[in-house]
């Protein structure tokens, strides 16, 4: 069980050489490596703490095993801020909004928001909030969530 | 002079999205091995045997500790805040499903766990109960030894005189509410790492309330102060589970009996096993003139305290001060207690033991108003507390702002005139709920401030960022209170090495408490600095103004001279002041006898307005539009007292319509968050506002805002539920099928 491989992972646009064991999930190897923004809560993939991106899609992290992922493009928040330390749009609009009280869930909203907007051709609000059903917030920040998205998806006119 | 306050967002905006605050789950000590605690599978019993040499000689294994082997530690093993009568480890009996029994300590979480799957506990299982009232009857088996009929804290009120009281009504009216066990959910788990530093105990954790830790922790290891040494970070949550003492003895036995640094971090069943929200029986008898005005009323509330006190013996207590609601009533008699069950135990829980009154003295409110043919807001406004009445304590009531809350939340809700027609199959209502509560009294914050001759201030205090912003809000009020502008101040996180004395981070205490302390301290900084600078200000015209970092004469700006120079001249590194606030009377002076006295430094307001919309085919409730209201005194930031009213009103809706820990012969039956839902951004209210009131006084009390709304939300949807169907639920959480139940039950009966 405790037998140690070497694991070649691409992390947020980086090649990373770790050891893994074949009963890892990636939530704990992603924080062995120090992204302390993927975080656990629930430990059976319902509450959306844990968020990452692998090839695009949003999954959840803590039901996983990192084994299969080896070759694929995971990003975590992390990877969402640029070399210069600009952060992403989602970001931006999530801090100007204060949309965060003790901000444990935040960083996966944020990659579940940026998820959506990749995968999507015509955001809308609502389809950014039904995106989010499966992100979990104890404090309730909900509404300045939604006023981000609000400020980062223009609708249309009607 | 009364200071201003800018809206500033939280100093750490761009770290809580980025996700780069730090937070007690990311720390590691060097060396370090970990924690796997084995459980309960009983909910009563007494241990025959534990078999724990397999396990010992697993690899990786460091320790391993059980209740018996914790007096070969030379430690206390017994912890609590109030009644010393929680184990660290069972000691010869368990009292819930789910308690620690023994511990593995090994150099991998895996190992630990692996390990722990080898000791053999044999129990002899004994009768449980798990029903508050139950457990007070005879014939119910007693948990605690020392506690006879389960008593974990009994008090009492008697205020007028009842029969007067009764005599005088016109109609009296009686109903029992209920409320069920619940869970807080941080999404943060307990975290906590333990360290022997040469003769240090050191001990990192994500605890709402350093210094009970500390105090517990003194106790448990015999340790002066100088030998301990608590810090935490910031918190993913809290809502009462992480106050007191929580997982920190274990966590440093376990580092005592390895001799290395240890970490030990939740599973989420296990922070379902750790704390919980008191599950509550209300019975309310009210007596009132044909006109609605209340004359006489009784409660008698009995909660469940679970396994072990915690906080449940002061719990009941202020529970009974806030048992019949914010009104006006000259004839009262509560009965308030808190019973040990085999259950989880239960404590602090935001909205604290008022939520489970809310729910009772709001919903009757309206049966009463609809009997009498009374308007529901017309009938609270003539029962409301003002200025100058007095309370069921006998206190004076001041700073009484209810009439002003109510005017806010109906105006927001009923301002649209009459609910919009509801679908087909649909039923629309509104409702209203107001809530009063006690703040933790007595209490002590302590703040030290650090002026450098750089002219950066550091303020150290202990009261713990938990995602309020607390954080940034004192760094205003430190701005504000010592002219030294914000960007020049840092208060690092708690560290009891550093942060003197604080209470605790709960009980909406932090803003108010820390805030007096601070402004104190900022008094004896700003005598300093005046005493420092006088051969500057030659002038002894205009007032002394302390601005920018300078202090200077209103008469003579031009003078000004920076805090810098000041310390520089006089050849000192740094001015070091300490400032104190300390709260007097609170529950242990009220009379034990008939429970008047000073119960509370002053009350906390809210109240809650609703519009809902009723599924008739499903029992559906859903929220269209809400409006909570807080008496905030004077607001610091408008953006974070917003989010405590609207945050606390989502927070609530769970325990309100779906939220509820089932226990089925004993065993916690959903400790995991699918089986336990808390609302997501798809339940909310399709409207939800604001608003705080502020008081017109030139240096009012800054008025905590942490838990104003949440016990309103469920009794001001209930009340929208009835004025929607007539159908009345007595019983938390509002599920569809009760509320299904209900509506058909009416249906057959007429």
């Amino acid at each position: 069980m405790t037998d140690r491989m070497p694991a070649l992972l691409n992390i947020n646009g980086e090649k990373v050489e770790t050891e893994i064991s074949n009963s890892d999930f990636l939530l704990e190897t992603l924080r062995d490596l120090g992204l302390t923004s993927v975080r656990g809560t629930c430990g059976i993939g319902i509450c959306g703490t844990c968020t990452v991106l692998v090839d695009g899609r949003a999954i959840s992290s803590c039901i996983t095993l990192t084994a299969l992922h080896e070759g694929r493009e995971i990003v975590t928040s992390e990877g969402l801020v640029g070399p210069n330390g600009a952060l992403d749009e989602v970001q931006e609009r999530f801090v100007e909004n204060n949309a965060f009280q003790c901000s444990y869930c935040i960083p996966a909203m944020v990659l579940m928001v940026r998820a959506y907007l990749d995968g999507t051709e015509d955001p809308t609000v609502e389809g950014a909030r039904e995106a989010l059903g499966g992100n979990l917030c104890r404090c309730g920040t909900y509404p300045q969530v939604l006023e981000a998205l609000e400020a980062l998806i223009p609708e249309d006119p009607v | 002079m009364s200071e201003t306050f800018a809206d500033i967002p939280m100093i750490d905006a761009r770290e809580r999205v980025t996700g780069a605050i730090p937070m007690t789950i990311d720390q590691a000590m060097p060396g370090m091995a970990h924690v796997k605690v084995v459980r309960s599978p009983v909910p009563h019993g007494l241990i025959r045997s534990i078999e724990t040499s397999e396990a010992a000689r697993m690899p990786g294994v460091r320790a391993v500790l059980t209740g018996a082997s914790l007096a070969e530690l030379g430690v206390d093993p017994y912890y609590g805040g109030l009644r010393n009568d929680q184990p660290v480890l069972a000691i010869d009996k368990v009292r819930h499903e789910g308690e620690a029994v023994a511990l593995v300590v090994a150099d991998t979480e895996a190992q630990a766990e692996e390990a722990a799957g080898w000791i053999d506990v044999d129990f002899e299982e004994l009768p449980f109960v798990t029903d508050a009232r139950e457990a007070m009857t005879p014939e119910a088996p007693p948990i605690h030894d020392e506690w006879p009929d389960n008593d974990c804290g009994t008090w009492r009120l008697r205020h007028g005189d009842i029969e007067t009281g009764w005599a005088l009504a016109d109609r009296v009216y009686e109903a029992e509410y209920t409320s069920p066990p619940a869970s807080h959910v941080p999404m943060e788990p307990h975290v906590a790492l333990a360290r022997f530093e040469g003769d240090v105990l050191e001990v990192w954790t994500a605890a709402q309330a350093p210094y009970m830790v500390h105090t517990a922790l003194k106790k448990t290891f015999g340790l002066p102060d100088e030998r301990l040494r608590i810090k935490t970070f910031n918190l993913g949550g809290g809502y009462g589970a992480k106050g007191g003492v929580k997982i920190e003895p274990l966590v440093a036995c376990a580092a005592l009996a390895a001799g290395c640094p240890v970490r030990l971090v939740l599973t989420r069943p296990e922070v379902f096993n750790t704390l919980g929200k008191h599950a509550a029986h209300i019975a309310l008898r009210t007596g009132v003139k044909t006109d609605g005005t209340i004359v006489a009323r009784r409660v008698r509330a009995v909660f469940n305290a679970g396994a072990y006190a915690v906080s449940s013996p002061l719990g009941a207590g202020q529970a009974m001060t806030r048992a019949s609601g914010p009104y006006r009533i000259p004839h009262v008699w509560i009965d308030s207690t808190a019973r040990y069950t085999n259950t989880v135990p239960t404590g602090p829980f935001r909205g604290a033991m008022t939520s489970q009154l809310c729910w009772a003295y709001e919903q009757q409110m309206d049966d009463i108003a609809h009997d009498l043919g009374i308007d529901p807001i017309e009938i609270r406004r003539r029962n409301l507390l003002s200025d100058g009445d007095e309370f069921i304590t006998g206190e004076k009531m001041h700073d009484v702002h209810f009439d002003e809350l109510l005017d806010d939340v109906t105006e927001a809700i009923w301002s649209r005139g009459p609910a919009d027609p509801a679908p087909a199959g649909r039923a629309r209502g509104r409702g209203v709920a107001v809530m009063i509560k006690s703040t933790l009294t007595p209490s002590r914050s302590e703040a030290r401030l650090r002026l450098d001759d750089d002219g950066m201030l550091t303020a150290f205090c202990a009261t713990v960022e938990m995602g309020q912003g607390a954080g940034t809000t004192l760094m205003q009020m430190t701005a504000a209170y010592t002219g030294v502008p914000i960007e020049r101040i840092t208060i690092p996180l708690p560290d009891t090495f550093q942060a003197p004395f604080d209470t605790t981070t709960a009980s909406s205490r932090a803003t108010f408490s820390m805030g007096a302390a601070i402004k104190d301290a900022a008094r004896k900084l700003k005598d300093e600095l005046a005493g420092l600078a006088e051969e500057h200000l030659t002038t002894t015209a205009g007032e002394l103004r302390f601005e920018g970092g300078t202090v200077f004469r209103a008469a003579a700006p031009e003078r000004a001279v920076s805090y810098a120079d000041l310390l520089r001249e006089a050849e000192l590194p740094a001015l070091e002041v300490e400032g104190v606030f300390q709260s007097e009377g609170g529950m242990a002076t009220l009379d034990p006898e008939t429970g008047q006295g000073q119960a509370s430094v002053h009350w906390h307001e809210g109240a809650v307005a609703v519009e809902i919309e009723v599924d008739l085919q499903t029992g559906k409730i859903e929220v269209l539009n809400c409006h909570g209201a807080c008496y905030a005194g004077r607001v610091i930031s408008p953006t974070r007292v917003r989010q405590q009213n609207e945050g606390n009103i989502i927070f609530g809706l769970g325990q309100a319509l779906f939220e509820e820990l089932v226990y089925d012969s004993g065993q916690l039956v959903n400790p995991n968050l699918s089986d336990y839902m808390i609302p997501s951004i798809l339940d909310i209210p399709k409207r939800l506002t604001s608003s705080a009131v502020e008081s017109l006084e030139p240096d009012p009390d800054v008025h905590g805002v942490g838990e104003m709304t949440i016990p309103c939300i469920a009794p001001a949807i209930g009340n929208a539920l009835f004025a929607a169907t007539g159908v009345r639920i007595h019983d938390l959480p509002m599920t569809p099928e009760r509320v299904l139940r209900a509506l058909r039950a009416r249906e057959e009966a007429s």
